[in-house]
């Protein structure tokens, strides 16, 4: 039977981090600005110190043989890659070497088969060892594991995913109030509250907080809409309740309950959308007409019931997503129904399309390709969620660029207010973290 | 550009004329969810059904809530209550509750009630009410205390004596048939918000063979499956789904060795055992033979104890006795795998010049018994799977790895338990439920879950 050497205590995992909302995007967007091409090639990596456990387990294993010639095996039984695994090879050999003991391959007295394994909360180093005579014995170390961090075919259009921000807590949708080459203050929509950020050395710092009343239960897969209403106020719509934030510092918020509509597009200036930023470079602006949509308050999509109606239609199929195609005649609407089918409703026909999209559309109008592209996140349930972008040259969807991927399922997907871009939310599947991104759409490749 | 733009879109447009089916991934309210288990739950009191019956807990979930939930990690994260403070050592514990939680017949949570819940969940601690908290005055230090607080047997329960203990889960108790049937229904003013489903039919005591049928004749969407079964499912693999190792199939002998030399007969026994074989054979590779009572996933060091078979070291320990008893192996007779793996040691043991006899009847030597590990946390499976095993209580005294593995090996060193596999908890899930992803210690999140509507 083995006898154990007891060492230290295990470290404390670190502590569920309340807000890291700059502490994952913002110093790479202080960085590179809008360099999205860098930032996707950026991947996740720990610079681990290993010195303190090698030395920890050498001083261990010494204790149990004394300073003898031994016999070392290693074996990586945990999910540290090679280059990881080599380096904590190379270490321990060393602190072992250091504390004493003679490594050889011949002749050894002692023989100590090293493994490194894992747990959920900890990499295990486990050093098994087996003198020429008498009982064997184990010794052990333990190290926290880092966090999990969040994270072919030709297209004319790309589409860039732009990280803005992230946390632990839900994220129903971002505004971005000002920006220079990044965005530098945001506001911030979750289920209980709304926030103004600002960007300052690299992270996000909070600069307000209201909450938001509510008397019911949100529902499940409760959404949330921000919509900047001009002199940097906001409005922001919640199933069954509606707020307004006065554009002072600080910032009032103004919430009721209500089931006034949703508007279906950003901008709204009177009856009256407007998408202004597209075509800046001559001035020109597209309108076209608002319209809302009655979100039911304890569920998870819009009713169907539109105000005002689009043409002779008043309501659509129940729906969780809109997008909107301008067209010479009648304005074409694209709704993604909750019974999965897009229906494509003119004003005057109503069209089941044969696209298979996921249930989260937007539409927006840029400079590139025909003008109009409209985002749709992809169908099914893959372990990652993707939105591309699509056009309607006529009545069939083409896509326009490739894929965007995301680390899990989309939870948001909102036009943003100058309606050339629109804000992402997805929640990372392996982290849990809700990570917020603009997307924009590039011309060429 | 635009030219080429549209060149292109023309192109496309062939390709993309194959897109035609209809799909949506936001989730769909409505529809009502089947399930059919072995399980048998005789009663709706959490602090009465044991809690290592995996599907068993699962249920009780889905009506009552515990104070503390634990996350993918092992960590306590907030329940019914949103914070709670230790104190330096670990014997009291305060906890504040959640507010505007009610219970489904409407009856608001207080403190007042939360403690009268654990209270009886747990005879030996002291539970007061103060204010919107409750204060846990241990006679021990527990610094897992709060992980505890997240097993299913501490949910919050609103007891009267004559009716059904109310719960402030996502789902409500429509009917209830004590061993047979467990109809829930939505909690419409759940707060954490309204499951997407409106209702869960559970079907309770069905045998695997009747889950299987059920699910082919679409009769039911989640069933449990057997993990050596998995290669054998008449559907898509794709169905199935499973948990990290979470059940430990072992040997436990009903009392302590009273003589070294019966100690020495027990080892030659764990040493004459073939787990490769059975694994291979019987149970078709599904399980991890283990000399270990914790997975090897939960410990990081469980490959430490070794599982290799060494017939000629047990038939040397045999040797050294004089005396050989007839040991009984008792097995579960309505588990048909048991059977073959007692017949399997027996032969095993006779090859090593011991006498092992199964039988399936209750009075045996030595039993072969499932124990499911009822925590990801590895303090709390360790002390559950002793209690089941009826083996002495750990002693835990700072939650360190190494103490585990100390307090591991003392346990082994009882000679009352031989470690033989560890296995997955294996359920098959209909392609319509959505959002099904099974945590990796085998329990659903069935609040989440949503079913696809057909058009």
């Amino acid at each position: 039977m083995c006898k154990a050497v007891y060492n230290s205590a295990i470290l404390d995992v670190s502590a569920n981090s309340e807000f890291r909302g700059g502490g994952l995007f913002a110093p790479l967007c202080n960085v590179l600005g809008l360099s999205t091409l860098i930032l996707a090639l950026i991947v996740p990596s720990f610079a681990s110190d290993w010195s303190t456990p090698e030395q920890d387990l050498a001083r261990k294993v010494v204790a149990a043989t004394g300073q003898v010639r031994v016999a070392v095996t290693f074996e990586n039984r945990s999910s540290l890659g090679k280059r990881d695994s080599d380096i904590i090879e190379n270490g321990l050999r060393s602190a072992m070497q250091a504390a004493g003991l003679q490594l050889v391959a011949d002749q050894a007295l002692v023989s100590v088969a090293i493994s490194l394994s894992e747990n959920p909360a900890s990499y295990v180093w486990i050093a098994e060892i087996h003198p020429s005579t008498g009982d064997p014995m184990v010794a052990m170390v333990s190290t926290p594991r880092p966090e999990a961090s969040g994270a072919g075919e030709s297209f004319p259009l790309s589409l860039r995913k732009i990280p803005l921000y992230a946390r632990d807590q839900p994220i129903l949708d971002v505004a971005v109030l000002e920006e220079s080459s990044t965005a530098t203050r945001i506001a911030v929509l979750d289920p209980e509250k709304l926030s103004w950020y600002r960007m300052e050395n690299g992270s996000w710092q909070a600069e307000q907080m209201l909450a938001i009343p509510h008397n019911q239960p949100w529902p499940r897969d409760m959404r949330g809409r921000l919509i900047a209403a001009g002199n940097h106020s906001l409005e922001a719509y919640l199933p069954g309740v509606t707020c307004q934030a006065s554009a002072g510092s600080p910032a009032r918020l103004d919430c009721r309950q209500s089931d006034d509509p949703w508007p279906l597009l950003p901008e709204l200036n009177g009856t009256l959308a407007v998408f202004p930023s597209a075509d800046v470079a001559n001035g020109a602006s597209t309108v076209v007409p608002e319209v809302s949509g009655f979100f039911a308050p304890t569920r998870n999509f819009f009713t169907g019931l539109l105000t005002p109606p689009i043409g002779k239609f008043s309501t659509a199929p129940k729906f969780f997503s809109s997008a909107l195609l301008p067209r010479e005649n009648n304005p074409l609407w694209l709704f993604a129904a909750i019974d999965g089918r897009v229906h494509m409703i003119d004003g005057v026909s109503d069209q089941i399309t044969n696209v298979s999209w996921g249930s989260d559309l937007a539409g927006v109008k840029t400079a590139c390709g025909s003008g109009w592209q409209v985002l749709a996140s992809s169908a099914g349930e893959p372990a990652k969620d993707s939105i591309r972008a699509y056009e309607f040259p006529d009545r069939d969807a083409i896509a326009v660029s490739a894929d965007v991927e995301f680390d899990g399922p989309i939870t948001a997907l909102w036009t943003e207010s100058r309606g050339d871009t629109a804000v992402v939310v997805s929640r990372n599947r392996d982290s849990g973290t809700y990570e917020a991104f603009r997307l924009a759409m590039a011309c060429g490749q | 550009m635009r030219l080429f733009v549209w060149r292109w879109l023309a192109v496309s447009s062939l390709v993309l004329a194959a897109f035609a089916a209809r799909a949506e991934t936001r989730p769909q309210y409505g529809g009502t969810l089947r399930i059919a288990t072995r399980d048998v739950l005789t009663s709706l009191d959490p602090s009465q059904e044991p809690s290592h019956l995996s599907t068993q807990a699962n249920i009780m979930k889905l009506v009552f809530e515990t104070m503390v939930t634990v996350d993918q990690r092992g960590r306590a994260q907030p329940g019914l209550a949103v914070s709670w403070k230790a104190s330096t050592d670990n014997r009291e514990c305060t906890l504040r509750l959640r507010s505007g939680i009610r219970f489904h017949d409407g009856i608001p949570l207080t403190a007042e009630i939360a403690a009268a819940s654990l209270q009886t969940a747990n005879p030996s601690w002291h539970v007061t009410a103060e204010g919107d908290s409750i204060v846990i005055d241990l006679q021990n230090s527990d610094p897992d205390l709060p992980t505890e607080l997240a097993l299913p047997r501490n949910a919050i329960a609103k007891r009267d004596a004559n009716s059904v203990p109310a719960g402030t889960g996502p789902f409500r108790v429509a009917d209830w048939q004590a061993r047979r049937r467990l109809l829930l229904t939505a909690n419409e003013d759940y707060w954490g918000g309204r499951p997407f489903l409106d209702s869960i039919e559970i079907e309770m005591d069905e045998s695997l063979r009747d889950q299987l049928l059920a699910f082919e004749s679409g009769k039911a969407d989640i069933i449990e499956v057997a993990p050596e079964q998995e290669q054998r499912v008449p559907f898509e693999r794709q169905a199935l789904h499973s948990s990290l190792p979470m059940e430990l199939l072992t040997i436990v002998f009903t009392r302590d060795a009273q003589s070294p030399n019966e100690k020495l007969l027990r080892q030659a026994l764990a040493l004459s055992i073939d787990r490769t074989s059975i694994g291979n054979v019987l149970l078709q590779g599904a399980a991890q033979p283990t000399g270990s009572l914790l997975p090897n996933w939960m410990t990081g060091y469980a490959f430490v104890f070794s599982n290799q078979s060494d017939l000629a070291q047990a038939r040397r320990l045999r040797d050294q006795i004089q005396s050989i008893p007839s040991w009984t192996l008792s097995y579960d007779g309505g588990d048909p795998l048991l059977r073959l793996i007692a017949e399997r040691i027996s032969l095993n043991a006779q090859d090593a010049g011991l006498s092992v006899r199964p039988t399936s009847t209750i009075n045996a030597d030595l039993q072969l018994i499932r124990i499911s590990l009822d925590s990801t946390d590895p303090w709390i499976a360790l002390e559950g799977l002793a209690t089941i095993a009826g083996l002495p209580a750990p002693a835990m005294q700072n939650n360190t790895v190494e103490n585990l593995y100390s307090a591991e090996q003392s346990l082994l060193a009882t000679e009352r338990i031989i470690p033989l596999f560890h296995l997955p908890i294996v359920y098959a899930i209909s392609p319509a439920v959505k959002n099904s992803t099974l945590q990796k210690d085998g329990t659903w999140n069935l609040a989440d879950v949503w079913l696809e509507n057909k058009p």
